[in-house]
């Protein structure tokens, strides 16, 4: 495992989406290499953000309504 | 469940369909771009989803299969209303990796914490809708792989180049962002 391999899978391997083998390689490659390490936080970090950011809204309560009243008349 | 009456219908459906709507409505917001628009969408996808709930095998992924309706209902609209619907190329789109330009100056991605959420929101807004839908379902609401792929009708491959280019698209566009704001110097371009 090479830096270019890691960062080309570093999504997948954040995501959990890799075979058990190619993500023990990411994980050793990790330990071994700071400057992947690094990105490896940024992006991880980078995805927490987005997920903090976007998930502040809810449908409005008003909508709720709409759909109860479409669905059962209420 | 085919021959539920009623009452079992609607509980089931509450149970299983009516918890996933601040999923929908945020989807739905993302996609449609305006309130209003996405109050429509999920309206018409509880409507198509309680009518066709008897094909819904109960216990199964109701979220995905809600999205895929959602999702369905949004494209035939925009189809409707957009006579010229987007073309951008997407292979042609060259995102740009942030962490190279930022790694001596901020490699913990600090200047994020400044960007508040209308700004975060704009800059998906922005993306290309096959961008955006993906990069929406994976990183907001959490959607396996596997999970995109089937709302989306496209391999798993494509969901994971998808987003890969999108999530580097929407750093790019929130890094010059900060750097136009000052929240971090950037190299000059």
């Amino acid at each position: 495992m090479n830096c270019r391999e890691c960062v080309e899978h570093l999504y997948e391997f954040l995501d959990r989406e890799l075979t058990p083998e190619l993500e023990r390689e990411i994980r050793d490659h990790l330990e071994d290499c700071p400057p992947c390490g690094e990105q490896y936080d940024f992006e991880e970090l980078f995805l927490k953000f987005l997920r903090a950011r976007c998930r502040t809204q809810g449908a409005p309560a008003e909508l709720k309504k709409r759909v109860l009243r479409e669905l059962f008349g209420e | 469940m085919t021959n539920a009456t009623p009452d079992l219908k609607r509980e089931s459906f509450e149970r299983e369909a009516l918890v996933h709507l601040d999923v929908l409505y945020r989807v739905a917001l993302r996609l449609s771009g305006n309130p209003s628009d996405a109050d429509d969408l999920v309206q018409e996808t509880m409507l198509k989803a309680y009518r066709a709930w008897d094909q819904y095998e109960k216990g199964t992924n109701a979220k995905a299969w809600l999205l895929t309706i959602l999702r369905h209902a949004f494209i035939n609209e925009y189809r409707r209303r957009t006579r010229h619907p987007e073309t951008v190329d997407l292979d042609k789109i060259e995102p740009y990796a942030v962490f190279p330009e930022v790694q001596d100056e901020d490699p913990q991605g600090a200047f994020f914490d400044r960007i508040v959420d209308d700004e975060v929101l704009r800059a998906i807004d922005q993306l290309p809708v096959a961008f955006r839908e993906t990069l929406v379902l994976s990183d907001v609401e959490g959607m396996s792989y596997q999970e995109i792929a089937g709302i989306l009708g496209i391999p798993v491959g494509t969901v994971k180049s998808r987003l890969f280019r999108a999530r580097q698209l929407l750093q790019g566009k929130l890094y010059d962002y900060a750097v136009e704001m000052g929240y971090i110097k950037g190299s000059p371009a």
